[in-house]
């Protein structure tokens, strides 16, 4: 219940919402970087030559100068752990049954938020963290084809 | 204030759905720009944007979002807002930038990707109205302009025909446009009338289509845009005027909101007589009867009688006064903030002699561009001259 259902002297109020829904596009970046993740199981980054920046996950173009990036390499699915946390609340405030781990896993010089899988007392940032994938078949080109992060053994 | 030219333009396709997102639309435009003057990113010192409704490209804060395709990085950056008066607005907050001495060169950007709202851009338009009054009857802008078409149309005793006119123009001046996505050469009166009803008197030829695409157009201080093209396009005035809120308590049939912003860039600009100082018009055209709405806001026509300049000729590319000589949004398209600066961008190359097919011919002095939006009654205005 909110704050304002509990107050007797609230004043009336209704619901509404704001009926939205979108239909996306992968865009030119992310229809190459989505397919090499789906069918080949590969993160890509893209490199711009005259800035010396790997973009992770690859782009078209570089922020800096606006040149076309077109040095895609497979990073790998090993990167670095830059930082993390372990959530408690979901975003209505609500609390979570499990707790939930976040992490910022670095790969050039960008990377990626995803869900970690390990024991939170065992992580420390700068260790090194695989990417487990989906299996090919249940990929759809989803950032979720990524299922979560794991400490390298 | 010092002066202030458009030194430079860049323009993305119309299409009814891109597969770029609108960081990258962003980018195509903005890259354009830069390679028209032959710039680079360290030479843009600003950088504004514009989109309309976040509702339409579907990421709210879609400034922020689109920052890094729109020349964001690393500058002073901020988006303007002000519904479909953006794209006219942008270069005004472009300007001051200038003007005032603050930045000697500013990039300014406006993109619209209105075809990921699902299933069709309009009902995004419902989360603008108000929650108590008006939003639980399900509105939509094509009610609203039917209403005001119908008032116009009645008070003035104008035919249906004769405002299908601009339609038609419109759409076969957009046929000499790269970028057009309607344009269509042998498009007749008879096909707009024989068009789909949507909400009467509104059919479905009157109206500007759905679309996603991108512009950008760099400025310079008076400086540095003598030193880096003989051919700089001035900003000679600059005009935005809000009317109220409720468009129960608007004139349906005069805008006053375009009166009194194109006053304020005509005086800026030292022009008395806009009907002969004038050589192009780009009025913002959503519908063929706003067009007319917005010619006469503009004090280009007397009230009543801009169908006039289409029926005499006047309006036509060897005309007079061409009007939407691009082929304006009935033809080239309307993504909203975009299509705004694309009447920029037009006068642009029109002024410059760069138009290519689309040249007016006479080697037109000034133009005037305009735009209209927020909720239904910003008017912002351009006159730019060489
Ligand atoms: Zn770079």
């Amino acid at each position: 219940m909110t704050l304002l259902e509990r107050d007797p002297q609230a004043p009336a109020a209704w619901r509404g919402n704001l009926p939205v829904t979108s239909r996306y596009t992968y865009g030119i970046a992310g229809e190459k970087f989505f397919r090499a993740l789906k069918d080949e199981g590969k993160i890509m980054g893209a490199e711009c030559p005259t800035c010396g920046i790997t973009y992770v996950p690859a782009r078209a173009f570089c922020e800096r100068g606006l040149s076309e990036l077109t040095e895609w390499t497979d990073v790998g699915l090993v990167g670095e752990l830059h930082t993390f946390t372990l959530v408690f609340v979901d975003y209505d405030g609500r609390p979570l049954y499990e707790p939930e781990l976040v992490g910022f896993v670095s790969f050039g010089d960008g990377g990626i938020v995803h869900k970690l899988e390990a024991d939170p007392d065992t992580l420390e940032i700068g260790m090194k963290m695989e990417a487990v994938l989906k299996p090919k078949t249940k990929r759809t080109g989803s950032i979720l084809d990524i299922q979560h992060f794991k400490p390298v053994k | 204030m010092r002066k202030v030219a458009v030194i430079g333009a860049g323009m993305t396709k119309f299409v009814r759905r891109a597969l770029e997102t609108p960081k990258e639309l962003s980018w195509h435009a903005a890259k354009m720009a830069l390679d028209s003057c032959e710039l680079t990113m360290d030479d843009i010192e600003a950088t504004c944007f514009g989109t309309a409704p976040d509702a339409f490209d579907g990421v709210h804060m879609n400034g922020e979002y689109a920052s890094d395709g729109a020349a964001g990085w690393g500058k002073p950056y901020m988006r303007s807002y002000v519904g479909g008066g953006t794209g006219v607005f942008n270069p005004i907050q472009g300007w001051y930038h200038v003007a005032s001495g603050m930045f000697d060169v500013v990039m300014i950007v406006a993109e619209e990707k209105m075809s990921s709202f699902y299933p069709h851009a309009q009902a995004a338009f419902v989360t603008i109205f108000d929650h108590t009054t008006e939003r639980a009857l399900k509105p939509n802008l094509l009610w609203i302009f039917a209403l005001e078409m119908n008032r116009y149309m009645t008070t003035y005793g104008i035919k249906k025909e004769d405002i299908a006119r601009v339609s038609v123009q419109h759409k076969r001046n957009a046929a000499g446009h790269p970028c057009a996505l309607l344009g269509e050469p042998n498009i007749t009166v008879e096909d707009v009338l024989n068009s789909e009803t949507l909400a009467w008197p509104v059919q479905r030829f009157d109206v500007s289509p759905v679309s996603d695409g991108a512009v950008a157009i760099i400025l310079a201080a008076e400086h540095v845009a003598k030193r880096l093209t003989s051919k700089p396009v001035w900003i000679e005035g600059v005009g935005w005027y809000l009317d109220s809120a409720y468009w129960t308590n608007r004139d349906l049939v005069y805008p006053r909101y375009v009166e009194y912003a194109a006053k304020m860039a005509y005086d800026m600009a030292g022009i008395k007589e806009p009907r002969k100082e004038i050589h192009i018009a780009e009025p913002y055209d959503p519908f063929d009867y706003k067009a007319l709405h917005h010619l006469e806001g503009l004090q280009l026509a007397d009230r009543g009688k801009a169908v006039e300049l289409y029926i005499n000729g006047t309006a036509a590319r060897d005309g007079n006064m061409p009007v939407c000589p691009s082929g304006g949004l009935l033809g080239v398209g309307n993504p909203i903030a975009a299509a705004g600066l694309m009447k920029i961008a037009e006068l642009f190359w029109q002024l410059r002699g760069e138009a290519g097919e689309r040249q007016v011919p006479g080697q037109p002095k000034r133009g005037v561009a305009q735009a209209w939006g927020d909720l239904m009654q910003v008017g912002t205005v351009v006159v730019m001259g060489r």
